[in-house]
């Protein structure tokens, strides 16, 4: 009798020994296949508690039950501390999960690449107090040419570069045309502020009787356009920086060039420098420079024509294209400017 | 205009250090844009654009006349040499070799001189080098002489056989309509009337002045005796002769830019001593010079405030004379009044002190004006600007699968519409004409993608110009899309969640329309107002339209603010079987509208005949018990079985 319930006691000591010290390892494992070595060490075939269970039979009859019992109890015990620690782990999957199978996506659209430009130019000069307005499309020669001194006879006003609509001439504005530039919105701006300062950003289709790779009938212009006293061609300038700094990158600057318009004096060609070669000179510019458009100084006479008083107020102007802006920015390399105003879904749904 | 200019000519007038590179950078920075070198012979070649303001240095000397000027300014020693002239010929009114009469309306300076018993043969090589170093095509040496006078110093010259000329006898007035005249390249042409021509004793039109001089007194290889030309002529008759005619020459395109009288002098003197060095004539001593109104020097008067207001920098009068005079400008300083005395060549560019701010302004360099952000207050904004509003619609279809497409404003014919406006000039019929609608070219882009076989949705804003009598047409702002291979449930949820996202308050009215199919169609009204409408085409695609600006006025900017329930909702789903040909949208307005406790309805599933709509019933203070819920159940499917025969299903 002692020497039975000797061996049961030191069994069920056994047990619980094992047990705490199978608990003590368990919850220092700090990966899942050290809890697997674990799980191996003490539940497997050859396991220290698989082991003990072997000893039962040893024991006797009466103390069979409670020791199955008791070592049941350490068994399940274990295994439940082995899935809890596993579940404490960060990194550990939990169960084979594939991260990197591919997503099901919303059906997603897409802007016109014009929108785009459109949107980032006009954030661009919106930032300095620049306020974005729209004119006819269908509009006077007044607008488009006689107010900006251009004169009949001129190049512009051919019907080879700009297109007309048949329709009778106006006694006062003349004959109706599509413009053929985002200029004509200047006096039309002076007209509708009256009392400078002007800060405009008009942005529009224009048209022009031109087609091949690289021009369209139907283009963008956006026009941009400053009055007040005392504006100078610093200030010209230093717009001029700002949206190269602000739209092109903060390494890019701008240089002006003589050039001739008729609505403005003196006039400048824009460049910006070179964007690949950092203005060094390479393949893509002239010596480090890109040519962006034309602007200069408001010529008194498109002032007095938008009733203000050019004794009293400058101002500089420039207007250039969207679509150009915008390929030199992007560095898109567009073999034929014609797509843009295609049809093609396969080229419209890649931006 | 484009022309090239030789480095060797060039240092004929330049005295300078400078290299080629640095001519092309700083005459860039500064004047004639220099586009490219290019390096041929031992010569470098500039690829230069004259603006067309600028036709006094569309030539070898004009440019190195520029160059002269601005080369100092970048620490570069230049000095301009002009041509060296031996002839000494005296200009006279009157000579016994020509009889001449000329309109001076049309021909402002008119200069001639016979020169007898040339050799016409090949010009040497160095004469020919030149000219092909600046594209032109050596011929020989009498032809060659007009077209290096041309290039050298911008003036375009003509020569004739003298003996040709019947009685030695010129008359240079306008054309009369349908006169006819056969110019060097054997071609006939009638002219329009206003050209300028020039008639000899025997009353037959010899040249087709500042175009092209006419074969029946052209040099052959018989000439002995030439008459060399040398003039200007009214810019505006010229222009519009090529124009009419179609016959642009290179001393049209000259003599259309105004060219300096002045320069005439230099032109002949400069032919005669060319004539003698290279044919060997014979000059007669007086050239004839007809010139009543020669030259003033015209006065431009500004001042030393307004020139430093302009540039936005403080400048010396000594500096600015002196960046003026290096370009020929005369300057008189009173006070702080300058008095500029325009040179002639620069008379047809040279009009207001705005003028004289450019020239100050380049020498001076615009690279080194500083760059700075004007102050000064800020413009309001516009009113009622529509960008924010049209981009939202753009964002939100794009984000629900949209395409955004540029089409084209110009239309064919049968695309336009009635009434539209039509283009005197298009560039072929398919855009004659300013579309009314957006539809055609929407119709045009599924078309062309026919090949597409997954639902896809393109969608467009952009004006449609629609025509007023004695006004500009009113340019609408229109937003249409297309849905192609789309179920109509999922087309019209969009335009249902659009209008929903602009917190717009509308109502769907079944109207049918032309170009929809039959009762496929729904107007889209606010407060009775159409603003929009939605259906499918009879051409089988689902069409929808908007005017933006209606859109926009029954848009909220901002959702409206409705507190939210206290009390929660009890929702039920309602399953009912309706009548075939029974419109849902009626359905869902009766029950919306049965009760003031019906939240919200929603249709959530359709099976046959069986429609499932889930209600929530709402009462702002209290939670609606069993019984109400039960009252209000009732009233909705009492009316809806009186109203449209529909029966519950449970």
């Amino acid at each position: 009798m002692q020497k039975r319930s000797q061996k049961t006691n030191s069994l069920t000591s056994l047990i619980l020994d094992v047990k705490n010290e199978a608990l003590a390892q368990i919850m220092d494992a700090k990966k899942a296949d050290e809890l697997e070595n674990l799980r191996i060490a003490y539940l497997g075939r050859n396991g220290k508690l698989t082991k003990l269970i072997k000893e039962i039979k040893d024991l006797p009859a009466e103390d069979k039950k409670q020791a199955g019992r008791l070592i049941n109890e350490a068994k399940n015990t274990v295994l439940e501390t082995i899935s809890s620690q596993k579940n404490t782990f960060k990194e550990a999957a939990r169960e084979w999960f594939d991260a990197t199978i591919p997503g099901e996506k919303p059906n997603v659209g897409h802007l016109h690449l014009v929108t785009q430009a459109i949107e980032e130019i006009s954030d661009t000069f919106k930032k300095i107090g620049f306020v974005r307005v729209r004119y006819p499309e269908v509009e006077w020669d007044w607008f488009a040419f006689e107010s900006l001194n251009i004169p009949k006879g001129h190049p512009a006003r051919d019907d080879w570069e700009t297109f007309f609509i048949d329709t009778p001439p106006n006694s006062k504005y003349g004959r109706v045309c599509l413009t053929p530039h985002t200029s004509s919105g200047q006096v039309r701006e002076m007209e509708r502020v009256k009392n400078p300062p002007i800060r405009m950003i008009n942005i529009a289709k224009c048209y022009r009787r031109q087609l091949d790779v690289s021009h369209t009938q139907m283009f963008h212009q956006f026009e941009g356009l400053v009055v007040d006293k005392g504006i100078s061609i610093i200030h010209l300038k230093g717009t001029l920086d700002y949206f190269a700094r602000n739209f092109f990158g903060k390494d890019r600057k701008t240089r002006l060039r003589p050039h001739h318009f008729q609505f403005t004096e003196p006039s400048f060609e824009v460049d910006i420098s070179c964007g690949v070669c950092k203005g060094k000179g390479c393949k893509l510019c002239k010596e480090g420079w890109l040519e962006l458009g034309g602007s200069g100084m408001v010529h008194p006479t498109v002032l007095k024509n938008g009733g203000i008083d050019p004794n009293k107020y400058t101002g500089f102007a420039f207007g250039w294209g969207v679509e150009r802006t915008f390929m030199m920015k992007s560095g898109l390399e567009m073999g034929d400017i014609r797509l843009l105003y295609g049809t093609d879904l396969k080229f419209l749904t890649q931006f | 205009m484009d022309i090239l200019v030789s480095d060797n000519w060039l240092r004929d007038f330049l005295k300078t250090s400078a290299t080629p590179r640095n001519i092309a950078r700083y005459l860039s920075l500064s004047g004639p844009s220099v586009d490219r070198i290019e390096k041929r012979d031992g010569d470098f070649i500039y690829q230069t654009e004259i603006t067309t303001n600028r036709v006094d240095s569309a030539s070898i000397y004009g440019v190195a006349r520029e160059a002269a000027a601005i080369l100092p300014r970048f620490n570069i020693k230049a000095k301009l040499v002009p041509p060296k002239i031996k002839s000494t010929g005296n200009f006279v009114g009157n000579v016994k070799y020509l009889d001449v009469k000329v309109d001076h309306k049309l021909c402002p300076r008119f200069a001639a001189i016979l020169i007898k018993n040339v050799k016409i043969k090949p010009s040497p090589d160095h004469i020919k080098k030149r000219l092909i170093a600046v594209g032109e095509r050596p011929i020989n040496n009498i032809v060659d002489i007009s077209n290096y006078i041309m290039h050298e110093l911008g003036q375009p010259t003509h020569t004739f056989d003298y003996d040709k000329i019947t009685d030695a006898k010129m008359i240079l007035r306008a054309s009369r309509k349908g006169e006819e005249v056969v110019t060097l390249d054997n071609k006939t042409h009638t002219l329009p009337g206003g050209d300028i021509v020039i008639e000899d004793g025997s009353k037959r039109l010899i040249d087709l002045a500042g175009i092209m001089g006419g074969l029946n007194s052209a040099i052959d290889s018989n000439t002995k005796n030439v008459l060399f030309f040398v003039q200007t002529y009214n810019p505006v008759n010229v222009r519009k002769t090529y124009m009419r005619l179609a016959h642009r020459t290179e001393a049209a395109a000259i003599f259309e830019k105004d060219l300096d009288p002045e320069l005439v002098s230099l032109g002949i003197k400069r032919g005669i001593d060319l004539f003698i060095e290279l044919t060997g004539g014979k000059p007669e001593s007086q050239i004839l010079d007809i010139y009543p109104k020669p030259y003033k020097a015209k006065k431009v008067v500004t001042s030393l405030p307004f020139i430093e207001e302009r540039l936005g920098v403080s400048l010396s009068k000594k500096d600015i004379s002196k960046f003026l005079n290096s370009l020929g400008f005369e300057t008189s300083w009173k006070g702080q009044k300058l008095e500029t005395s325009v040179p002639s060549y620069r008379s047809n560019d040279i009009e207001i002190a705005e003028d004289i701010i450019e020239e100050i302004a380049r020498i001076y360099g615009y690279h080194k004006l500083p760059s700075k952000l004007m102050t000064g207050s800020i413009p309001d904004p516009l009113p009622n600007a529509p960008f924010t509003f049209e981009q939202k619609i753009k964002n939100l279809l794009s984000g629900w699968g949209g395409t955004e497409v540029y089409t084209l404003s110009m239309v064919s014919k049968d695309q336009a519409g009635n009434g539209a406006l039509k283009l005197k000039n298009p560039l072929g019929e398919e855009s004659s004409y300013m579309r009314t609608s957006l539809k055609p070219s929407l119709i045009q882009v599924v078309e062309d993608n026919s090949g597409e076989k997954n639902p896809f949705h393109i969608f467009e804003i952009a004006n449609v110009y629609l025509p007023r009598k004695n006004k500009l047409p009113d340019e609408r702002m229109i937003l249409a899309g297309i849905f192609a291979n789309t179920k109509y449930r999922e087309a019209k949820g969009i335009i249902e969640s659009l209008l929903e996202k602009l917190n717009t308050d509308v109502n769907y009215i079944a109207e049918d329309d032309k170009g929809f199919l039959a009762s496929k169609r729904i107007s889209i009204k606010s407060k009775n107002k159409k603003i929009g409408e939605f259906g499918i085409l009879e051409e089988n695609y689902i069409y929808y339209e908007f005017d933006t600006e209606l859109l926009g006025e029954e848009s909220l900017s901002v959702s409206p603010y409705t507190p939210l329930p206290k009390y929660p909702a009890q929702i039920e789903d309602l399953t009912l079987v309706l009548p075939s040909k029974t419109k849902v949208g009626d359905i869902v307005t009766f029950m919306n509208n049965a009760d003031e406790r019906v939240a919200r309805i929603e249709l959530t599933d359709i099976f046959k005949n069986a429609y499932t709509f889930r209600v929530w019933y709402q009462h702002p203070e209290k939670t609606l018990n069993n019984e109400e819920v039960e009252e209000i159940r009732i009233k909705i499917l009492d009316g809806l079985k009186e109203k449209f025969g529909a029966t519950s299903k449970d």
